[in-house]
């Protein structure tokens, strides 16, 4: 394997590219989806039938499908082109926004109605009573979810060599392409994964065990 | 006198730091009903279990009709197809009827063709007076229809003894009544039984002998007169006390 | 070629990703499901095999499995790995496999140990116990998450076409090189995905919970 070596500097770029995506995506992901889990459930109903439509594409069509259609389609509608990186930050963070809003609902149903009557019962408004007493709840359940959901957006972003982003997978193809050393350079590629997988759902447990409220839980 | 059915000697269950069951020994023989009871936690449901060997003992023995159920290379399952059990919390089986979950033993453990389970399942169920409702779901019904299936179910293959882990606690009151009448009836056809209740009038009326169990060992013996006139030890007086008057409140 | 043409000519590749999606699927089935229950009931030294099983196939990329099994595995093993056809059920179906064990350990979970002893209590030796008691009711208790695993396989199929298997996403992307028509094929593509997709995990979703609901097969 010490063919690998001389790779190092590829493979850590490509490793800091997969890095980049995985967390901007998870996280921008959050953000929205709170924001699409709360336009779903307060928004009315035409905002929740686009929600609905919203999630529907992003959750059922491959994300090979998303990134040729951000990258293809869309920039030649509007005649331009579009940065392949860029086009990654933004469909991964789309994509798991799609999947974390479901979360976020499902943590939101659990505390709601009760806790709502409590907050609005001492004169707060609905949009203070989601800021201060809902959310703060739902976003502490939802981390364990968004801990698988993490996982599965990094097993995902590998998809990004279709539009030629050199992240962990593509550079992996490059180097085990020149050597025919397929079996090796892409255990080296699993394993870094698998450890870079295994590091943040970890500071995610550790978090969640830190901040958790006793005796509120999702069973998954 | 009649063949000892069950017995266990010295028998002892250890869980990691607490002592569940120690240093029991007992005998049932054939036809006889003895009750025990005693304080929760005291490790009554545990000793049940290591009689049925639905888990292993720690030390001690377990004999069913003089055989050896703790020897190593027992076959547990033929053993466990002659000895009856009732659950507290009944644990019927949700995917099948009432009928299923009677049949089942007498299809696969028995190996009994079809119709002849059908039909021995079927009398099981009248003898618990729960054959209208054969083709229920556990769901869809009561709790105490659901354990009256569940009596059905552990005497359908006609088991040496049937052991009855609080067969009526997790029911309301109102419940309970069906289900010991359940009892009684099985009492007057002879039936053996090893019985965890705290119903106290029931007792009476169909024990042979009680047994007042505490902190995992048998604390006294005696016929119900006994108990219910003097026990001789300071625990059970002040159990029975408590038992009598929760009675009476009832 | 207009809309109606291109449709015509990507319906060609919907067999093979159906035939990839269900095959991996009952892969995963049949290797999933004796996996979760030796996880649960087998001997320490099956667990931790286990574990590192679905760790490995759940942790990295199908992307980089297929790769590694295609080109690496198939380097040493043309036959069977240089059959993409094989190596795409093959990848798709151990991970398939990895998901669905924990499908159906959280349903031995959730059914909880009394009922196996139930079963023992009657005589039925623990095979028979799992066949007749278990079993049934864990089929029943998973299909929701089945749901979601099929439709998970129908999208990740489309990774096999990177390996040559001529999917729905192959015809799509030949199309699009063909014509320069960069947006028609990705749009029928995503919509037939969607419809591959949503109908059947949404039916299994529902029949799942209800048959949970009217068992009770969710402990209180
Ligand atoms: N599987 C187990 N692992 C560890 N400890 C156990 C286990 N089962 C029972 N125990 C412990 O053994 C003791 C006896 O429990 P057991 O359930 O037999 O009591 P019990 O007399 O049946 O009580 P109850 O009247 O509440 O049913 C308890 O302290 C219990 O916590
Ligand atoms: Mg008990």
């Amino acid at each position: 394997m010490e063919f690998l070596l001389r790779y190092l500097w590829d493979i850590l770029q490509g490793f800091i590219v997969t890095v980049e995506v995985t967390l901007f995506g998870a996280f921008a992901g959050l953000a929205l989806g709170t924001l699409l889990a709360l336009g779903d459930l307060y928004g009315g109903r035409v905002v929740s039938i686009l929600i609905g439509a919203y999630t529907e594409f992003f959750r059922g069509s491959p994300i090979i499908v998303q990134l040729f259609f951000f990258y293809f389609s869309i920039p030649s509608l509007l005649e331009t082109t579009f940065d392949a990186f860029a086009v990654g930050l933004v469909v991964f963070a789309l994509n798991s926004a799609a999947y974390q809003k479901g979360y976020i609902k499902g943590a939101i149903a659990v505390i709601s109605e009760d806790q709502m009557m409590a907050a609005l019962s001492l004169g707060l408004s609905k949009i203070k009573a989601i800021f201060y007493v809902i959310l703060p709840q739902a976003l502490r359940l939802v981390i364990p979810a968004w801990s698988n959901e993490f996982c599965s957006l990094t097993k995902s972003t590998a998809a990004l060599l279709v539009i030629g982003v050199k992240d962990l997978t593509s550079v992996g193809l490059r180097i085990s392409s020149w050597h025919f050393r397929y079996v090796e350079t892409f255990l080296v590629v699993a394993i870094i994964y698998l450890a870079w997988v295994t590091v943040v759902t970890k500071i995610a447990d550790e978090v969640y065990e830190r901040v958790k409220i006793p005796g509120i839980e999702i069973s998954a | 006198m009649t063949e000892i059915v069950m017995e266990c000697k010295n028998l002892w269950k250890i869980y990691k730091d607490i002592v569940a069951v120690r240093d029991v020994s007992l005998q049932i023989r054939e036809g006889e009903i003895k009750l025990i009871f005693g304080p929760s936690g005291s490790g009554k449901s545990t000793l049940l279990r290591c009689l049925a060997m639905l888990t292993t003992p720690t030390k001690g023995d377990v004999f069913l009709r003089g055989e050896c159920l703790t020897k190593p290379g027992v076959d547990l399952n033929k053993a466990r197809a002659r000895i009856g059990f009732v659950f507290q919390h009944i644990y019927l089986f949700h995917h099948l009827t009432a009928l299923g979950n009677v049949e089942l033993a007498l299809r696969h453990v028995l190996k009994l063709p079809k119709d002849e389970a059908r039909k021995r399942a079927m009398s099981a169920l009248e003898e618990v007076k729960m054959e209208k409702w054969a083709n229920y779901y556990p769901a869809q019904l009561s709790g105490g229809q659901q354990q009256r299936v569940g009596i059905a179910r552990a005497l359908a293959r006609n088991p040496d003894i049937i052991l009855l882990d609080e067969p009526t606690s997790a029911l309301d009151p109102e419940l309970t009544g069906e289900v010991i009448d359940t009892l009684r009836d099985l009492a007057k056809k002879g039936t053996t039984m090893l019985i965890v209740s705290h119903e106290m009038p029931f007792a009476q009326e169909v024990a042979d002998e009680m047994i007042f169990f505490d902190e995992g060992t048998i604390v006294e013996t005696g016929t119900p007169e006994h108990f219910f006139t003097n026990p001789s030890t300071e625990r059970a007086k002040k159990f029975m006390m408590r038992l009598i008057k929760r009675t009476r409140r009832e | 070629m207009d809309a109606l043409q291109q449709l015509a000519l990507i319906l060609n590749g919907v067999t093979s990703t159906i035939t990839v999606s269900i095959v991996s699927f009952f892969i995963g089935i049949f290797v999933g499901l004796p996996l979760s229950f030796l996880r649960v009931y087998g001997t320490k030294s099956a667990q931790i095999l286990i574990d590192a099983f679905e760790k490995f196939f759940r942790g990295v990329p199908e992307l980089v499995l297929l790769l590694m099994f295609y080109f690496g595995v198939g380097l040493y093993f043309p036959f069977p790995f240089k059959n993409v056809f094989f190596t795409a059920n093959f990848v798709l179906g151990l991970r398939s496999a990895a998901n669905q064990s924990q499908i159906f350990r959280g349903a031995i979970r959730g059914i909880g140990d009394e009922q196996m002893m139930a079963a023992m209590s009657l005589g039925l030796s623990k095979v028979k116990s799992v066949l007749y008691v278990m079993l049934p009711q864990v089929i029943i208790y998973s299909t929701p998450g089945l749901g979601s695993e099929y439709a998970l396989l129908i999208k990740d199929s489309s990774y096999a076409y990177l390996i040559g298997v001529v999917d729905i996403m192959a015809y799509a992307v030949w199309i699009r090189k063909a014509t320069m028509d960069t947006f028609t094929p990705y749009v029928i593509s995503a919509f037939l995905y969607i419809l591959l997709t949503f109908p059947i995990a949404t039916f299994l979703d529902r029949w799942g919970s209800r048959k949970k609901k009217q068992l009770g097969l969710e402990r209180r």
